[in-house]
């Protein structure tokens, strides 16, 4: 799966030539950079990122330690009209901190550059052009507005982000939806503070570290100047010529594969203290996870559930009866507020009080039942596809905790937060390459979270034709595991006529009578089997003498998806699926087979994607198997010209007519 | 005995507790069955008491008891109130009650989320609102949610809707309005026909409808809440708009209200930008040409930032700080050109009005401040030419399709005047194709096309000009969709800004665009403008349709069919003609072997009624299916 270039820098040990930073300086606007008509290599882009130059450094007060101080500065290029919304300009401070200070953000030297006949012209920034809000209660929103800014204008700014957490800088983007010439970010890091770098992304961004000497001047408690010295680790990431990130449809988070800089804390060494484990292994990282109170402590409390579990099972139920039952019970009992996390929030007696709770309280009490009825079930950390793929050790990368319980070597996947999940199947947004399973004793391991069963829809129809090319016929159909889940998650709470009614406009206006489904929300372990009657004048083209009908009727795939020429990110697909069509079709009396079309076998990406279609005649009867196959979850943007041509293969053969003719 | 003390206030208490939770109310089982029907949730109560204390200030009492079937009826609770600096939220709280009308639970002040409204392209506004987070335990469920604020503004009585969501019946809904003293408090009734609404009060001072028994609605394509939907519109002659006193009886009065006290002073601009426009504009004298000038300086130096601070969004910011920043929203930019426009000697009025593509029109008969956006009028030739000041692209004069056709206010400074925004006529809105394509022997397709779009069109098509190329892509794959493997070769964009027209010049080819079957071609003849979308069928419709704007689409291509076939079918020649519009194909043979395909298609923009809509699907599915005629060539 080489699907992410993903270096890991590790500071220390990294020792590059030293590459020449590029001279910008802030205020010094060139007359070349005001006459730029467009961008010289991607000429098509309203703007652009002149240049981006970042620093991290650390100052230090006697009361709060050392403090981060993050810096920023962009000088931007509009090119054009639509790129004025680059004038304005937000960034997010968190202000939610329990032990810590608010973040505090200010902007600073923000000038708009213009040419009005040969002169640069400044106009600066003032007070009325800043705004900040209050988002919510843990995080504010500062906002700048550039004065005077139109299609050629050069603008620049700089801001200075100061906060206590030094856990996590905030992250470094080096690519965005528009070109950066050039980007910089430098760290000046104090030794007591080792942190561990990530680089996302497909850029080349080069990187240089050295060890030398910084300082800090603070003022200590009687007010007096004073200077603390150590070594520091200075490190520069240097980026040139990024393309701008477009947006592709079937992606599952563009995050992935933005180029940018994460830094996490890793330990801390003070002199005369031993050395403080933040997170290095992803066993560290889970340990450290499992040893916080919103953790273990609440998977160790139980007594809360002892009676309902009493009363649920009986002492005759085999462990898949006792798992099914409390995994009903808690899905049923426990409703989700939409929260993510790995940590309780209110606690899961609270939660479990109320009925309602975030991920980690309702997975947790699904957890602790099962343990009490003698199951094997340990929490498994996850980052959401929302949140982005975890691939390097951080507490910060998991965003959500799910259920894995081990019955005699059988490992099952669960999550009671959603209403139609079950045994394996999680909500789609889980289903994020690895997660991390802790047992209980704080060891932990990588789970797969990645379906390896293929979902399948299964569908039979039992079709007649008539002399006015009306069809009419019979059709069954069975969805299994994700495909099931899909459809619940979006139809189970639909009323029949409303279903009806939105699949009759879906095929093409057939007529749908006599409609039923079965498990659409009873038993969730089991298929979705649904089955109507219909009748059509759609489907079948009259020209002249000759019927024209598509073998797969309504299910017809008449375009191909994939309409890009050019593909940067991955495709993704979420699960694998195989669709199964049998088609039985009657011909009219008084018509014979002019022809049909030819069956055929594809096959792509070492048998990953497979397509089979053969149709058969008989006698008054046309017989048509066609079966698609994706054994994959996502597909290569190098492979993406094959599975456009795969795709192209299918739609022309789909589209190809069964030719009936009056005798 | 303490101990025993303490057992009996034990006892006591829960016999209290039990006591009090026997008192039940809302309980689902007393919803009639008629009101379930196709509804997620069922509004039991939604009591509404305004109270107009004096011109400067009015309080609203809220309740609101819904009860919630499922998930999809969470939406309907609307728990929430808006606050800023005139309106401070007095109480907010609410219970919830399970299915026997038990309480399960009460949900306090501090307990509801307080957050800032600003979205989208607000950069900044001091309007926040706090809403029930509630997460649901059990369905169905009942809410109960009471509010009380208090606001200064009485130029906003919030209008009054009977009911507001579909699939949401209505129990009951009433209104009670009550007003201090001679303020000259009015009303209007929009959509009231057809309901079940009461008024069961109606003096100078009082006012209360009931309003019962409300089905729940199903949503219908091609028909907006606004044009069915019941409201109640209400304001004050003697109002209040952020501390400033108004009265107003006519359009005029409110219009000179407004001139003098809110837009007064705000058009005052430096000596030096004085002279930069006068110079710009030079010796010209002509009224249009001068507004030409000014209305492409302004679009070249400004850009849309909405602030909204100060008068509830209503004061425009001042024209002299919109010349400076270079930035500002839809009142500021328009006033700012009104401002350089009088420096030149050319009047123009704010214009008041409800922007948006789905026409909307201001309720002439009925004065009170409303609309949601504003343009600038020029008058000429006892006619207006509008200006959307907004916009760095629209071409002079232009009005798109986001205020076209609607009534407006406009703001001269003797007072205001009610008019009429420029109509495009159905034919005016223009799309005229003529191109050509060839078939090769293996069925695959090249050809080019020239499209002119004029009117309410050219919206559609002016924006291409500006999107990055892989929009521009997709665009054609998504309008030519009927074209498999479509490849697209050189685009060419002609935007003529005086004569509103777009031109695109568009290359095309396509492999395998005629489908084989043994030693037949079969494709459709109409390549380049399929009538795509169907329309929805919808069993037994209630409400009336309406197309918006007609338009006209004229196509005329030329045909090369590949050597060494022959024509097996060629589809008939099609007219149609309906009050909803015409349709007309034609294929001629020429003297070469090649055809010609002519295609003519004009809707007519109108109001039908619930019983036509059916015959407006076959209309269009009719046309659909002709422009899929398909010709057969063979071999020979």
């Amino acid at each position: 799966m080489k699907l992410f270039r993903l270096k890991v820098i590790l500071v220390a040990f990294l020792m590059v030539t030293s590459m020449k930073a590029q001279e910008f300086k802030t205020g010094r606007i060139s007359v070349l950079e005001l006459q730029e008509k467009k961008h010289p290599i991607d000429t098509s882009a309203p703007a652009a990122i002149l240049y981006k130059k970042g620093r991290t450094f650390f100052t230090y007060d006697i009361k709060k330690g050392f403090v981060m101080n993050h810096e920023f500065t962009y000088r931007i290029k509009i090119y054009k009209k639509g790129g004025l919304s680059w004038a304005n300009f937000e960034v997010p401070y968190y202000i939610g901190y329990e032990n810590l200070s608010d973040e505090m953000l200010s902007f600073s030297d923000a000038v708009t550059y213009n040419l009005e006949n040969g002169d640069v012209i400044k106009t600066k920034l003032n007070s009325e052009g800043v705004f900040k809000t209050k988002i919510n209660d843990d995080w504010k929103m500062a906002k700048l507005s550039m004065p005077n800014v139109k299609a050629g204008s050069v603008i620049e700014f700089s801001y200075l982000l100061k906060s206590e957490n030094l856990v996590r800088f905030p992250v470094c983007d080096f690519q965005y939806t528009i070109p950066v010439n050039y980007a910089e970010y430098k760290t000046e890091i104090p030794e007591y503070y080792i942190y561990k770098t990530i680089l996302k992304g497909y850029v080349d961004v080069k990187s240089d570290s050295k060890v030398n000497q910084g300082s800090v001047s603070f003022a200590n408690e009687y007010g007096q100047t004073r200077l603390m010295t150590y070594k520091q680790i200075s490190s520069s990431y240097i980026a040139k010529d990024v393309p701008a990130l477009k947006e592709e449809e079937f992606v599952d988070n563009i995050r992935n594969y933005q180029c940018s800089l994460h830094n996490e804390l890793e330990r801390t060494r003070f002199p005369e203290q031993p050395v403080k484990d933040y997170s290095v292994t992803w066993e560290g990282v889970a340990k450290t996870i499992f040893e916080n109170k919103n953790f273990g402590n609440q998977l160790a409390e139980i007594n809360y559930l002892v009676n309902d579990v009493k009363l649920l099972l009986k002492s005759e139920d085999s462990k898949d009866e006792r798992l099914k039952k409390i995994f009903k019970f808690v899905q049923e009992k426990m409703n989700w507020n939409q929260e993510y996390g790995y940590y309780a929030d209110k606690g899961v007696v609270k939660a479990y009080e109320e009925r309602t709770g975030n991920a980690a309280e309702i997975n947790f009490i699904l957890i602790s039942m099962l343990r009490l009825a003698g199951v094997e079930a340990n929490p498994v950390l996850i980052s959401t596809i929302n949140h982005g793929i975890p691939v390097f050790p951080g507490r910060t990368v998991f965003n959500y905790v799910v259920a894995m319980v081990d019955i005699d070597g059988k490992l099952i996947l669960l999550d009671a937060t959603h209403k139609y999940t079950t045994q394996n199947i999680l909500p789609l947004n889980a289903l994020n390459w690895t997660g991390r399973l802790i047992k209980a004793d704080g060891t932990s391991q990588e789970v797969n979270l990645l379906p390896s069963v293929p979902s399948v829809v299964n569908c039979n129809v039992m079709a007649k034709i008539d002399a006015s090319g009306k069809i009419t016929g019979d059709l069954r159909s069975r969805k299994t595991n994700y495909e099931a889940y899909s459809y619940r998650e979006k139809f189970a709470q639909t009323n029949t006529d409303n279903y009806v009614e939105r699949i009759e406009n879906s095929y093409n206006g057939v007529e749908i009578s006599n409609y039923e489904v079965k498990n659409k929300n009873e038993d969730l372990l089991e298929p979705v089997d649904e089955s109507f009657t219909f009748q059509s004048v759609n489907h079948t083209e009259i020209i002249g003498k000759e019927f024209f009908i598509n073998p797969m009727l309504f299910f017809t795939m008449n375009k191909n998806p994939f309409l890009q020429e050019n593909r940067k990110m991955p495709v993704y697909f979420g699960y694998p699926t195989q669709k199964k069509y049998m088609i039985n079709l009657e011909i009219p009396e008084g018509f014979e087979v002019e022809s049909i079309p030819n069956g055929i076998n594809l096959s792509a990406g070492d048998g990953a994607l497979t397509f089979k279609c053969f149709l058969v005649k008989n006698d008054n009867r046309i017989q048509i198997a066609v079966q698609t196959e994706f054994k994959k979850t996502m597909v290569s943007a190098e492979d993406y010209s094959m599975l456009k041509d795969f795709y192209q293969k299918i739609v022309d053969k789909e589209k190809e007519k069964i030719v009936l003719k009056k005798i | 005995m303490q101990i025993f003390k303490i057992k009996v206030l034990i006892v006591f208490s829960l016999l209290m507790s039990q006591l009090q939770a026997q008192k039940k109310e809302y309980l689902f089982s007393q919803i009639p069955d008629s009101l379930k029907e196709n509804a997620d949730a069922v509004v039991r109560l939604n009591q509404i008491d305004i109270n107009i204390v004096s011109q400067r200030s009015m309080n609203i009492k809220s309740q609101r008891v819904i009860t919630v079937f499922n998930e999809k009826g969470l939406s309907a609770i609307d728990a929430f109130e808006n606050y800023d600096k005139k309106i401070s939220i007095k109480n907010i709280e609410a219970r919830i009650l399970d299915v026997f009308g038990n309480e399960i639970k009460k949900i306090k002040r501090k307990d509801f989320k307080d957050v800032s409204a600003i979205s989208g392209s607000t950069l900044f506004s001091d309007a926040r609102y706090i809403y029930l987070d509630y997460t649901p335990t059990q369905y169905p469920f009942t809410v109960v949610f009471d509010s009380e604020i208090e606001s200064s503004n009485t130029a906003f009585i919030p209008s009054w809707y009977p009911f507001k969501n579909y699939f949401v019946g209505t129990e009951l809904s009433v209104l009670t309005v009550n007003v201090s003293g001679n303020l000259g408090f009015k009303k209007k009734e929009i959509n009231f026909n057809g309901f079940n609404i009461e008024k069961n009060t109606d003096t100078s001072t009082q006012l209360k409808y009931t309003a019962k028994f409300i089905l729940a609605q199903k949503q219908e394509p091609y028909c907006a809440p606004t044009m069915v939907f019941p409201r109640l519109l209400m304001s004050l002659d003697s109002f209040n708009l952020e501390g400033k006193d108004g009265n107003a009886k006519s359009w005029k009065e409110f219009g000179k209200w407004y001139y003098d006290e809110i837009l007064d002073g705000t058009v005052q601009l430096t000596p030096e930008t004085e002279a930069k426009i006068k110079n710009l504009v030079g010796t010209e004298t002509d009224v249009i040409k001068k507004a030409k000038i000014v209305y492409d300086y302004v679009q070249k130096k400004s850009r849309y930032v909405s602030v909204q601070v100060g008068i509830g969004g209503w004061k425009p910011m001042l024209a002299a700080d919109v010349d400076r920043l270079g930035y500002g929203d839809c009142k500021a930019l328009t006033n700012y050109t009104r401002a350089l426009l009088e420096l030149v000697g050319v009047p123009s009025y704010n214009t008041i009005l409800y922007g948006d593509s789905y026409k909307r029109n201001i309720q002439s008969d009925f004065v009170s401040i409303q609309g949601n956006h504003m343009i600038l009028a020029i008058p000429y030739k006892n006619d207006y030419v509008w200006l959307e000041c907004t916009s760095q692209d629209d071409p002079f004069g232009y009005q798109g399709k986001f205020t076209d056709d609607r009534t407006v206010l406009i703001i001269k400074p003797t007072g205001g005047e009610i008019v009429h925004t420029k109509i495009y006529e159905d034919k005016g809105n223009l799309q005229k194709s003529k191109g050509t394509y060839l078939l090769d022997e293996k069925g695959s397709l090249s050809g080019n096309i020239s499209i002119v779009s004029e009117g309410s069109q050219y919206s559609n098509k002016a924006r291409l000009e500006h999107v990055h190329p892989d929009e521009k892509e997709a665009h054609y794959k998504e309008y030519w969709s009927n074209i498999n493997n479509l490849k697209l070769g050189k685009i060419v964009f002609t935007n003529d800004k005086d004569k509103v027209t777009f031109l695109e010049d568009v290359s095309i080819n396509a492999a395998n665009y005629a489908n084989i079957s043994g030693n037949k071609l079969l494709f459709s003849i109409n390549v380049y403008n399929q009538q795509g979308n169907a329309i929805k069928r919808i069993r037994n419709r209630k409400y009336p349709f309406e197309i918006q704007r007609g338009y006209l689409d004229t196509d005329e291509i030329n045909i090369v069919l590949p050597k060494g076939y022959e024509i097996e079918f060629l589809p008939d020649n099609f007219d149609l003609k309906t009050k909803f519009g015409e349709y007309k194909t034609e294929i001629v043979k020429t003297e070469d072997g090649s055809l010609i395909y002519k295609r003519f298609l004009l809707v007519n923009k109108g109001v039908y009624t619930n019983m036509e809509y059916d015959e407006y699907r076959l209309f269009i599915e009719q046309i659909s299916r002709n422009d899929n005629a398909k010709i057969i060539l063979t071999k020979t």
